[in-house]
């Protein structure tokens, strides 16, 4: 009886192993020593899942459509991510057992709090980051090695004032409204920054908001909220757009048919990446301010999300896009550098790769042409340095 | 000079291994670990799982002596260490910078006590309607107060609202884990002394029967309180580290989600057993940690899957009434207690004899206090003959009935 | 004055759902006395079948029939291959089994449906009284949350399965003795909770179109037992209370904007105090201790 007991144990922990293992070298391109490593770590479980999902989707599309196009001797490139259900749990390990698969570069985090708790490790052994949605200010502070793909929160939530302002695009007479996440660094993020610059320009403003579950997901009934932003005529909603399309369905009997929904690069799948739902049944106006559209028709950004609806059969939102860009714009610097002279060598340490790719980004001459924007240039600090495009994802009626 | 001869005689006499061989594994596995850290031959990835490994222990022995010996259920033992994480982190940015070229460790030293402190002060608050509450209305009471400390702290700039604190001390990951285990084994060490003691026994008279142990004269207020205090004072030591190891400290790290992870290992490792609950808070750290690096990408949601399988199979084999015969021969425990039986008997020149406590009396084992659950099985135990029983002694009269004591 | 009724109609809607939420949990709470971490995710298993199968025939009734069905047999397989071997163990085992499957069905839920959010809107429409607003569904929810209620006292209290079911609540080997089949009137038991996670999880999609998703059932699930516990353990009309009384503060202070941030404080810290005033819940019953 107990030698069948350890057998059976024995061949159970042999199974798993051995399954483990299996399951290991099948998911994903895998690392490899003679390409050149991208590691990223995000949420892919929890309520946050359908972020880093996008991400993923949106960089492994990019791998693959540059290793079909490298030549047989150019050096492959391989992709990596890792699971952190958007919080700062396994961050250290995330970091520490990418880097030691051989990751040579890396795009981060998807999440900003994570991204905070990232950088600090991937600065001490120098890799280089371009992140395609942290979006916190904070996030290339001191870290000469953190680029970002996306707006910062400042950014965003003053480049909303701006476009509110130019042309009397709304009078400064129209009540706001701000509708935003108060446990959410992206969303607190963008209206701190929002209502500062308002409040100079001479808006008066009138604020409602809502706390995420513990497990990242938002809530369900958003009554309250919509009552109290039911006289305003100007909906500011610095929100993803799970949350944004339940409070607009509250709201668009509630609030006056000419009001307007206004958001940020966080709406963008709105009207496309909720299954079943028609954006058209919506009486208001909605629209944001942002780098990518997921309904674009024409220009890079239409090629982008016809691959990824091959590919994955679902329309990507802004998170794959800009996880898109990332993966190019760091191919294209490699590219640069090598045409510079530079030896870029596939099992070149990540250390030396930060270098060089610092270099690249710091070079006036590199601009970059992606899905999320055309000229794209980095500002020393890190911090992205492109045009915000306001999209109406839906006219009023 | 002879006083002391004496005093260590009585200790080599009194001294048994068998009671610090949990301690002696511990420090044999520090000893193992610290000089592969200290001279950096450990990899990145390894010292970050030791760290995890090391504060989950903490945590979990922590919640142990609430859960497992005073009996109550607490589902907010995330916010006491988020008490202590967010104090120690304060105090860390302020101490480390004068104190790093010195002593690097003293701030966190300085930091461990006041952040224990901290949460030991929220400890008390949360004991006292301990004294009112019972069970699942306790568990509601700790799982409102880890949602409040959380929403406060998520809304008060002071505390770096949603992107929290960032960590301003920097330690050597090659000594950090060190530190956290240290910590760990005189964490163990008090917890251990403490159930051993006056006290621990009151605590697990009221756990089996608050009643009867106040009618013996144990002051069950106190006692409640006091190890809701203890407790929290160790939980925000373990915020402590766990913040320590951290760049940014922030309050959604420690969600109600994050008590019942505690709470798993506690309830894995077997209710009152501090030893289970670290070897609990290993192996699911470890599963974790590993279950992350081979379910990558796509494949996440598989890991959560085998997660929650390998958690149900455990406690169903662990716990399930109707494995008991199989458990009794093929158990965990059985082969642990013959494996440190060896080692006691490697150590020790004498004949291993028969504990006296051990022996079995009635068919049961004194050794162990009964938990509530046996002790309403020993209870509710039939005790009349049945028919087929037949006295050897004759009938019998009315004033030789029983043992006496019924004649009052 | 209106003000006030709106948000008093809001909270009590909200409160609707959370109570049909907590009836359905309180069943399986007060009978086979073990903490359910997994009823939120089989509200969630019921959202996903209800949103295929409406999207399939686009038929409500059928959809929620099937939904309660399907929700019903998760509901008793989980019961016979997780909870049922673990009978007559330690009710934190129990607990911990239950986490493991509230992890299993979420994990499942996402590799076969993904992450995305889906819409399903089931429309009743809204009356109009002046500037006064109310949804039908919110009348709907609430209706149906008080007849749940009445059905279910009545249905323990008259019925010779509800009666057995108290009996095992109470002691479960002395029902036992009794001639009944405590294993049979759990899974019955099971049966019923999960019945009503259906019908949770459809009023939770009446409430918010956009609300089906892998992990819906997470906050759901411990507003359950929070409601369950405030009401007091075992009682449901107990579990009724404390699903209203918890909508309700919910919304007054997110009504509030100043407020807004702490509303989870603010209804937890009201909820200490109503345990402290009362510490066996608004309508639980004080159980004598016996040595």
């Amino acid at each position: 009886m107990k030698k069948t007991f350890l057998k059976l144990f024995t061949v159970a922990v042999a199974a798993v192993m051995t399954a483990t293992s299996f399951v290991g070298c099948g998911s994903g391109e895998g690392f490899a020593k003679d390409k050149y490593n991208i590691g990223v770590s995000g949420p892919l479980s929890g309520g946050a899942a359908v972020y880093g999902e996008a991400v993923k989707n949106g960089a492994e599309l990019a791998i693959k459509e540059i290793n079909a196009k490298l030549g047989d001797g150019e050096t492959k490139y391989a992709f990596e991510m890792k699971d952190d259900e958007a919080t700062t749990k396994n961050i250290a390990t995330n970091f520490s057992s990418l880097y030691e698969k051989g990751m040579q570069v890396s795009l981060g985090c998807v999440t900003t709090g994570s991204c905070l708790e990232y950088k600090t490790y991937a600065k001490e052994k120098n890799v280089f980051c371009i992140t395609p949605s942290a979006t916190g200010d904070q996030v290339p502070e001191n870290a000469d090695n953190m680029y970002q793909m996306c707006f910062t929160d400042s950014n965003q939530g003053s480049a909303s004032v701006e476009w509110m302002k130019r042309d009397n695009n709304v009078p400064t007479s129209t009540k706001i409204g701000v509708f935003y996440c108060n446990n959410d660094a992206y969303s607190k993020g963008i209206r701190d920054n929002f209502i500062a610059a308002a409040k100079t320009a001479g808006y008066t403003i009138t604020e409602a908001s809502f706390a995420n579950n513990a497990d990242g997901s938002a809530p369900t009934d958003f009554s309250a909220q919509v009552r109290t932003l039911e006289k305003c005529e100007f909906i500011f909603m610095p929100i993803y757009y799970t949350p944004a399309s339940t409070f607009m369905k509250a709201a668009q009997n509630i609030v006056a048919d000419t009001a307007k929904f206004f958001g940020c690069d966080g709406f963008d799948g709105i009207d496309t990446a909720i299954a079943g739902f028609d954006i058209n049944t919506i009486k208001q106006e909605v629209s944001m301010l942002s780098h990518f559209n997921s309904s674009a028709t024409t220009g890079k950004a239409a090629d982008f999300i016809k691959a990824y609806k091959d590919e994955y059969g679902k329309t990507p939102i802004q998170f794959g896009a800009a996880a898109y860009d990332c993966v190019y714009v760091i191919y294209q610097a490699i590219e640069k550098a090598k045409a510079d002279g530079k030896s870029v060598p596939a099992d070149i340490s990540a250390s030396d790769l930060c270098n060089i790719l610092k270099e690249v980004f710091k070079s006036a001459s590199f601009s970059f042409d992606g899905v999320t924007g055309t000229g794209i240039k980095w500002n020393a600090d890190g911090t992205v340095d492109k045009q915000a495009d306001k999209f109406v994802i839906k006219a009023q009626g | 000079m002879n006083g002391f001869i004496r005093y260590f005689s009585a200790v080599k006499a009194r001294f048994k291994l068998k009671n610090y061989l949990t301690y002696f594994i511990f420090l044999a596995f520090i000893l193992i670990f610290a000089p592969l850290g200290l001279t950096g031959s450990l990899k990145m990835s390894t010292e970050f799982m030791l760290e995890q490994i090391g504060y989950s222990i903490v945590a979990a022995i922590s919640l142990s002596l609430v859960v497992g010996f005073l009996g109550e259920l607490s589902l907010g033992h995330a916010g006491f260490m988020s008490i202590g994480a967010m104090v120690g982190a304060l105090l860390q940015n302020k101490l480390y910078p004068s104190l790093s070229a010195s002593s690097p460790f003293l701030a966190l030293v300085i930091a461990m006590i006041v952040g224990g402190l901290a949460a030991a002060v929220f400890g008390f608050i949360i004991g006292l309607p301990a004294l009112r509450l019972k069970g699942d209305y306790l568990a509601i009471v700790t799982l409102a107060f880890c949602q409040i400390v959380q929403t406060i702290f998520e809304q008060l700039p002071f505390f770096g609202g949603t992107l929290g604190i960032a960590n301003a001390a920097r330690y050597s990951s090659h000594k950090l884990f060190i530190v956290i285990f240290v910590v760990a084994l005189i964490s163990l060490v008090a917890i251990n002394n403490f159930i051993k003691s006056k006290h621990g026994r009151a605590v697990m008279a009221i756990r089996d029967n608050e009643i009867a142990a106040r009618a013996m004269g144990v002051n069950v207020s106190f006692n409640k309180i006091f190890v809701f205090v203890f407790s929290s004072f160790i939980a925000g030591i373990a915020g402590v580290l766990m913040a320590a190891s951290k760049n940014t400290v922030a309050a959604n790290a420690f969600t109600y989600n994050y008590s019942i992870d505690i709470l798993v290992m506690v309830v894995l490792g077997g209710m009152g057993n501090i030893n289970g609950s670290i070897v609990a808070a290993t192996l699911i750290t470890v599963l974790n940690i590993s279950l992350n690096n081979v379910f990558t990408g796509s494949m996440a949601a598989i890991k959560n899957i085998v997660y929650a399988l390998v958690l149900i199979l455990i406690v169903i084999y662990t716990n399930a009434p109707g494995l008991k015969s199989f458990r009794e021969k093929h158990g965990f425990g059985v082969y642990w207690s013959k494996f440190t039986a060896k080692i006691v008997k490697l150590f020790s020149k004498k004949e291993l004899k028969q504990d006296p406590a051990k022996e079995k009396e009635f068919g049961a084992d004194w050794s162990k206090v009964p938990t509530k659950v046996e002790m309403d099985a020993i209870l509710s135990t039939d005790l009349t003959p049945d028919k087929s029983y037949v006295s050897d002694k004759p009938a019998p009269d009315g004033k030789t009935d029983g043992s006496g004591k019924g004649d009052k | 004055m209106l003000d006030f009724l709106t948000t008093l109609i809001n909270g009590l809607s909200l409160g609707g759902v959370y109570a049909m939420i907590a009836l359905g949990y309180t069943m399986v709470y007060g009978i086979a006395k073990m903490l359910n971490f997994a009823h939120g995710d089989i509200i969630m298993v019921g959202g996903f079948a209800l949103l295929i199968v409406c999207n399939a025939t686009g038929i409500t009734s059928v959809s929620l029939i099937v939904a309660v069905v399907v929700c019903m047999a998760v509901g008793i397989l989980t019961e016979i291959l997780a909870y049922r071997p673990l009978r007559g163990a330690s009710p934190l085992a129990v607990l911990i089994t239950a986490i493991g499957v509230s992890y299993l069905l979420r994990s499942i839920a996402q590799l076969a449906f993904g992450t995305e959010a889906k819409y399903l809107e089931i429309n009743m429409g809204t009356i109009a009284i002046g500037s006064f607003r109310l949804s039908v569904g919110t009348l709907v929810t609430l209706l149906s949350a008080s007849l749940v209620m009445v059905l279910l006292t009545l249905f323990i209290n008259k019925t010779r399965t509800g009666k057995a079911m108290l009996a095992v609540s109470e002691d479960k080997d002395a029902a036992q003795l009794m001639g009944i089949n405590s294993n049979r009137i759990i899974m019955i038991t099971f049966a019923i909770g999960s019945a009503l996670a259906a019908l949770a999880g459809f009023f939770i999609i009446l409430k918010n179109p956009f609300s089906v998703n892998n992990t819906m059932g997470a906050m759901p699930g411990i507003m359950a037992f929070t409601a369950a516990v405030i009401g007091g353990i075992g009682s449901i009309p107990g579990a009724m209370l404390g699903g209203l009384a918890l909508g309700i503060i919910e919304t007054f202070s997110n009504s509030v904007p100043a407020l807004n941030p702490y509303t989870v404080a603010i209804e937890f810290a009201l909820l200490i105090v109503i345990l402290i005033v009362k510490p066996t819940g608004l309508i639980g019953k004080k159980k004598r201790e016996k040595v």
